[in-house]
C-alpha cells in the first residue's frame, strides 16, 4: 500500500497540469464553439519561448512567465484577426479546418526555424526534490500545479464576478441574444480567445521543464485537452479542473492497475462513454450539445 | 452559349495545368553527367522523425565526401539524389520518383522500420537495389525479395546483444546466476521498442531462464509520468531494468526513479534513441551516471584493436563529422556511413549495379570483425542480411555525462563502473 | 449529359494519360491523385451528403489496409477476400460512428471520430497476437490478379479509375435519386425533415455504413499498392484530416468536388515535396508551411469549394448571358 500516496501526489499534480492547458481550451470552445485544433500548436510556442529565453539568457521559466501572458495574449488578439474572426460564423467545417491549416503551418515554422531535435529546460528547481508522506516529486511540477490552480480560479473569479465575464458568459449563452442586448460579440470573441491563448502559452512555458521541447509537442497534449474539456463541460473553468483531476486518475490508476499500454483506450473510451450519455459533460449542462452547437 | 462554353474551358484549363505541372517537378537530365554515379538516398525530413532523418543525411554526405577524395565509386564520383520520406506513403512515392525520374539503379537510406518496408517494396517491383543502412523491422529480409539487403542487424540482434551482456558480464558481478536474475521489461510502443523487446524477452527465457517479473509497453510521446509503472517495479523488485526509451522518456523515467528512490541493480538499453541520445547527457550531466546502451561506439573504443585501414577511416570519419556537427559522431552518422562504405566495397568489386553481379559480389565479401568503421566486419546471408556475429555492437555507459564504450573488453579501453548500481547518490 | 461534362473530362483524361505518357513518377502521382480523391469521395458520402463531418474515416481505411495485409499473410487468402472482409468490419464500425451521429452534433461528434480511430490505433498497435502490433504488417507482393499484385503503374491506374468511377457514381445516385433528396433534407434541417417524415436517424446511420464500406476499399486498394501497413499512419488523424480536406476544397457535397480537391492538394503536395527536397534537411518543411496558409486561405475565401465556386460563376454569367 506504500504505493498511493505517490499515486495521489501524481495525480493531482498530473491533474494541474492538465487542467492548464485545459483551461484555455474550455475558454474558446465554450465562448465561441470554436474546436481550434491548433491549440497544442501555442503550448508548443510557450515551450520554445521558455527553452530559447533560457538557452539564450539563462533566465528561469518562471520569470519568463510574467513575459509569456502579453505576449500570449497579443498572439492571440493577431491571431484573432488573421484568422479566427472570418470563421466564427463560418460551418463547422470551415472552423475545423482553419485550424488545421493553422497546426500545420506552425508545427512547420518551428520545424523549419528550430530543426527537429529535442530540447531540454532544466533549471535549478527540476533537480529539487521534495517529499510528502511518503511521495516524491520535484519543484517545478509543484509549481506548475499551483500556477495551474491559480490561474484556474482567476480564471473563475473572471468570469463570475467581473462584467467582462458576465459579458463573456451571455454571449456563450445565446450570441443573438447578446447583440440585441448591444453587447459586441467580435469584442467578446476577440478577449476570450486572447485570454486562451495566453493561457495556454503559459501552460507551455510551465511545462517546459517536464516535458521535452519539439515541434510536434503539441499533438500529444491536444486530444487530451480535449477530453478534459468534454468531461468538465464546455466554458466550466471548475469543470475543466476537476475534468482534468479525473483524466489525471484514471492515467495514473489505469497504469497501475492494467498497464500502460491501455490506459489512452481506457480514457477514450470513456470520453465516447461520456459523448454519448452526458455529452454536455459530467458537470455541464444537459441537452447543451443537441442545442445545434 | 459561348460563355458558360468558356468557363467550362477555363475551368478545365485550371485543371489540366495543376494535372500537367507534375511532369515539370525539378529532375536533372536523365542520367547523371559523365564521370558521376548517382544513387538516391531517402530520408525522413520532415515530421516527427526529422531530427534523425538529417543525422542519417549528414553521415551518409560526409562518407560520400571522404569515398569521393579516395577515387569515388567505380571510378566515378558519387552523388546523391535525395527524396523526403515523410510516411510510408510519400516513402513509395519518392522512391518511384528517384527511380523513373531520376534513373538511379541503387536506393539507399531509410532509417524507420514502417519507411523501409514501403521504399523497398517501390525498389523491387522496379527491379532497383534497395540498400538499407538502418532500419531494424525482423521481416525486411523475410520477403524473399532478392533486391533487398541491409548492412545492419535487425532488432533481434539488438535484444540478442543485450541479454547475452546481461547473462554474461553482469550476471556474475551481481553473485547471481543467470537463471536467477529478474528482468523487468519496459519499452516505448513503436515496431522499434516493441521488436528489440520482444526479441530479448525470447532470449532471456529461452536461452537463460531470466525470470521476467514485468512487461510494460507505453505511448512515449503521451507518457508523461511514470510513477505509476515505478511504483508498480518497486514492488516487483527486478534486478536488472531492460528499458528501451525513445527520447525524452529515458530522461523522466530516470529522473522519476532517482526521486522516488527505485533502487535497481543495472538498466540496459540499445540503440541511438532515448538513452542512447547525447540529449540524456545534456539533460542530466552526472546525474545520469549508469545506464548502459548498446549502440555505435564512441569514446574509450580501442582503436588499436581494428585493422589500420578501418582505423584510418574511423578517424577520418569522426574528424569530418566533428567538423560538421561540432560533436562526435552519433550512431545514426555511424549507421549512414558503414552502409555506404559496404556499398562502395560492393561497387568496387562488381563494378557495376545489375543486379545478379551485385548480388553476386554482395554474397562474396568476407571480413572479419574489426574490418571497417565502427569494428564492424562483413558476411551477408542469402537473404541479404549481414550477420549478427559480424556487425559488432558494443555497449556504451553513461559515465560524467558522456557514453564511453565499455564493452567487449577486448575492444575497448573504458570499462563499466557502479555494477551493481548503489544508492543513487554513490555514483561518482 | 452536361451536368457530367466535368467527369468526362478528368476521367477521360486520366484513361487517356497511360496510353501517352509512360513516365512512371507522373503515373504514380495520377494513381495517388486518384486514390486520394475516391477516398475523400467515400468521405463526401458521410460528410458532404448527409452533414456528419467525420475526422475518424481513417479507421475505417486502416480497417481495410489491415485485413487484405492480415488476410494475406495469415491465411493466405486473395486481398479481394480481404477486401470483403474489410467492408464488413467497416460496415459494422460505421454502424457505431452512426449510432453516435444520432446522440452528437458537429464538434462533438468530429471529436468521439477522432477518438474512435484512436482506439482502434491503440489496440492494433498493441495486439502484437494478432497485427504483429506496432510493426506493422508487410503487404506479400503476388503478381497476378487474384492477388492483386501489379508491378505496371499502367494496371494500377486503370484499377484506381474504376474505383474512382464506383465512388463518383454512388455520389451521382445521392444527388439524383429519392434517398439523396431525402439525405439532403436532412443534412440541410434534421428537424424539419424528421416532421416531414423522413427516417433521420436510419438514413444518417445507412450513410455513414457505406461511407465506411467504401472507405475500406480504398484502404485495401491503398494497402496493395504502397505494401505496407504501419497502424500509427493508416490510422492517423492526419489522414482523416486528409479525407476531408480533399472533398472541402473540391467542393464538399458535389459529386466531382473530392476528386478536384485531389487534383490540386495531391498535386501542390508531390510538387513542393519534390521540388523542396534537394535542399538541406530543415528547409524541406517550407512546403507544409506553404500548404497549412494555403489552406487557411482557400478554407475562407471559398468554404463551398471548388466546383461550387464555378458552378456558382456559371450560373451567374448564364444569368447574364440570357438577361
Amino acid at each position: 500500500m506504500s504505493a498511493v500516496p505517490q499515486l495521489l501526489v501524481s495525480t493531482i499534480l498530473l491533474g494541474g497540469i492538465y487542467a492548464l492547458i485545459a483551461v484555455g481550451l474550455t475558454l474558446i470552445f465554450g465562448i465561441m464553439r470554436v474546436v481550434n485544433f491548433a491549440h497544442g500548436e501555442f503550448l508548443m510556442l510557450g515551450m520554445y519561448l521558455a527553452f530559447w529565453s533560457f538557452t539564450l539568457w539563462g533566465l528561469d521559466p518562471y520569470f519568463i512567465l510574467v513575459v509569456a501572458i502579453p505576449v500570449f495574449f497579443a498572439i492571440g488578439l493577431g491571431v484573432y484577426a488573421l484568422v479566427m474572426r472570418g470563421v466564427i460564423h463560418a460551418s463547422h467545417n470551415v472552423q475545423i479546418f482553419t485550424t488545421v491549416g493553422l497546426s500545420t503551418a506552425l508545427q512547420n515554422v518551428a520545424l523549419v526555424l528550430w530543426t527537429g531535435d529535442f530540447r531540454f529546460v532544466r533549471p535549478w528547481e527540476s533537480s529539487v526534490i521534495i517529499r510528502i508522506s511518503g511521495a516524491a516529486t520535484n519543484l517545478s511540477q509543484v509549481i506548475a500545479f499551483s500556477v495551474a490552480c491559480l490561474f484556474t480560479f482567476a480564471l473563475f473569479a473572471f468570469m463570475k464576478w467581473t462584467h467582462a465575464g458576465r459579458v463573456m458568459r451571455a454571449t456563450a449563452q445565446d450570441g443573438e441574444a447578446a447583440t440585441l442586448m448591444g453587447i459586441n460579440t467580435d469584442r467578446v470573441y476577440r478577449l476570450a480567445f486572447a485570454i486562451g491563448i495566453a493561457c495556454v502559452g503559459v501552460a507551455g512555458v510551465l511545462v517546459s521543464p517536464l516535458y521535452s521541447v519539439y515541434p510536434t509537442a503539441g499533438l500529444q497534449f491536444v486530444l487530451l485537452a480535449y477530453v478534459v474539456v468534454v468531461l468538465g463541460g464546455l466554458g466550466d473553468m471548475v469543470g475543466a479542473l476537476l475534468g482534468a483531476l479525473i483524466v489525471a486518475a484514471i492515467e495514473v490508476i489505469g497504469s497501475y492497475v492494467f498497464g500502460s499500454a491501455w490506459k489512452e483506450v481506457i480514457y477514450f473510451v470513456l470520453f465516447i462513454a461520456v459523448l454519448i450519455f452526458r455529452p454536455a459533460g459530467i458537470f455541464g449542462q444537459r441537452g447543451a450539445e443537441a442545442l445545434g452547437v | 452559349m459561348r460563355r458558360r462554353h468558356v468557363a467550362l474551358s477555363a475551368v478545365i484549363a485550371v485543371i489540366a495545368l495543376t494535372f500537367v505541372s507534375l511532369p515539370f517537378v525539378r529532375s536533372t537530365e536523365g542520367q547523371a553527367l559523365q564521370g558521376e554515379y548517382k544513387i538516391g538516398l531517402l530520408e525522413p525530413l520532415t515530421g516527427p522523425l526529422a531530427f534523425e532523418g538529417k543525422r542519417h543525411l549528414d553521415g551518409y554526405e560526409v562518407m560520400r565526401d571522404l569515398i569521393n577524395a579516395q577515387g569515388g565509386v567505380m571510378g566515378k564520383k558519387l552523388v546523391f539524389v535525395v527524396g523526403d520520406a515523410t510516411d510510408p506513403t510519400a516513402a513509395a512515392s519518392e522512391a518511384n520518383r528517384l527511380i523513373t525520374r531520376e534513373g538511379v539503379k541503387i536506393i539507399t537510406g531509410t532509417y524507420s522500420s514502417t519507411l523501409c518496408g514501403a521504399a523497398s517494396e517501390a525498389a523491387s517491383r522496379q527491379n532497383v537495389i534497395y540498400w538499407e543502412s538502418s532500419c531494424v523491422d525482423p521481416r525486411f529480409n523475410k520477403r524473399g525479395l532478392k533486391n533487398v539487403f541491409r548492412t545492419e542487424i535487425d532488432a533481434t540482434g539488438f535484444g540478442w546483444y543485450n541479454v547475452e551482456f546481461i547473462a554474461k558480464h553482469l550476471a556474475p558481478r551481481f553473485n547471481l546466476q543467470p537463471n536467477q536474475i529478474k528482468v523487468a521489461f519496459l519499452a516505448e510502443d513503436s515496431s522499434y521498442g516493441q521488436g528489440v523487446t520482444e526479441a530479448a524477452r525470447l532470449r532471456a527465457k529461452n536461452d537463460f531462464g531470466m525470470q521476467e517479473v514485468a512487461l510494460e509497453y507505453y505511448a512515449f510521446a503521451s507518457t508523461n509520468d511514470f510513477s505509476p509503472i515505478i511504483a508498480k517495479f518497486k514492488q516487483l523488485n527486478p534486478d536488472v531494468v531492460h528499458h528501451i526509451a525513445r527520447s525524452s522518456d529515458a530522461v523522466l523515467f530516470w529522473r522519476q526513479s532517482k526521486e522516488q528512490n527505485f533502487q535497481f541493480k543495472a538498466l540496459v538499453h540499445a540503440g541511438a534513441t532515448g538513452y542512447g541520445s547525447i540529449d540524456f547527457g545534456k539533460a542530466l550531466g552526472a546525474d545520469g551516471n549508469g545506464p548502459f546502451v548498446l549502440a555505435e561506439p564512441g569514446p574509450g573504443l580501442r582503436l588499436e584493436s581494428f585493422r589500420p585501414e578501418a582505423r584510418k577511416l574511423e578517424q577520418d570519419f569522426s574528424e569530418a563529422i566533428k567538423k560538421r556537427t561540432g560533436d562526435e559522431p552519433l550512431a545514426s552518422h555511424r549507421l549512414a556511413g558503414s552502409g555506404l562504405w559496404l556499398l562502395k566495397l560492393v561497387l568496387d568489386q562488381s563494378k557495376t549495379d545489375e543486379l545478379e553481379k551485385f548480388r553476386a559480389s554482395v554474397l562474396a565479401l568476407d571480413m572479419p570483425v574489426g574490418s571497417m568503421l565502427n569494428g564492424w566486419g562483413v558476411k551477408f546471408a542469402e537473404n541479404g542480411q549481414n550477420s549478427n556475429e559480424r556487425v559488432q555492437h558494443y555497449m556504451l555507459q553513461w559515465q560524467q555525462g558522456r557514453m564511453m564504450t565499455v564493452w567487449p573488453e577486448e575492444f575497448t579501453t573504458g570499462r563499466a563502473k557502479w555494477i551493481p548500481l548503489g544508492a543513487w547518490d554513490q555514483r561518482k | 449529359m452536361r451536368r457530367h461534362a466535368l467527369a468526362l473530362v478528368v476521367f477521360g483524361a486520366a484513361a487517356l494519360v497511360p496510353l501517352v505518357i509512360r513516365d512512371g513518377f507522373f503515373l504514380d502521382s495520377l494513381v495517388l491523385i486518384l486514390m486520394w480523391g475516391a477516398v475523400s469521395g467515400a468521405w463526401n458520402v458521410a460528410g458532404g451528403y448527409a452533414g456528419q463531418v467525420s475526422l475518424g474515416h481513417s479507421a475505417f481505411f486502416g480497417i481495410g489496409a489491415y485485413s487484405a495485409a492480415l488476410m494475406a499473410t495469415r491465411w493466405n487468402a486473395s486481398p479481394w477476400l480481404g477486401m470483403l472482409a474489410g467492408v464488413v468490419l467497416a460496415m459494422g464500425a460505421g454502424l457505431v460512428i452512426g449510432y453516435l451521429s444520432n446522440r452528437l452534433k458537429g464538434p462533438y461528434f468530429a471529436l468521439a471520430t477522432i477518438a474512435f480511430s484512436q482506439v482502434l490505433l491503440i489496440v492494433a498497435s498493441r495486439w502484437r497476437g494478432f497485427t504483429a502490433g506496432s510493426e506493422g504488417v508487410p503487404v506479400p507482393f503476388r503478381p497476378g490478379l487474384w492477388t492483386l499484385g501489379f508491378a505496371s503503374k499502367v494496371s494500377w491506374v486503370y484499377l484506381v479509375l474504376c474505383l474512382a468511377l464506383v465512388v463518383y457514381l454512388v455520389q451521382v445516385y445521392l444527388e439524383h435519386s429519392r434517398i439523396g433528396y431525402q439525405l439532403a433534407g436532412v443534412r440541410e434541417d434534421e428537424d424539419a425533415a424528421q416532421a416531414l417524415g423522413i427516417p433521420s436517424r436510419r438514413l444518417k446511420v445507412m450513410a455513414v455504413a457505406a461511407s465506411a464500406a467504401l472507405t475500406s476499399i480504398c484502404g485495401t486498394l491503398w494497402a496493395q499498392y504502397v505494401g505496407f501497413v504501419d497502424p500509427f499512419y493508416v490510422f492517423s488523424v492526419d489522414l482523416s484530416i486528409r479525407f476531408a480536406l480533399n472533398a472541402i476544397i473540391g467542393g464538399i457535397g458535389t459529386a466531382m468536388g473530392p476528386f478536384i480537391g485531389s487534383i490540386l492538394i495531391t498535386s501542390l503536395e508531390t510538387f513542393l515535396r519534390t521540388a523542396f527536397s534537394d535542399i538541406r534537411g530543415g528547409l524541406v518543411g517550407i512546403y507544409l508551411i506553404i500548404y497549412g496558409c494555403l489552406l487557411i486561405v482557400v478554407v475562407r475565401l471559398i468554404p463551398q469549394g471548388l466546383v461550387g465556386w464555378f458552378g456558382q460563376r456559371f450560373r451567374a454569367m448564364r444569368r447574364y448571358a440570357r438577361a
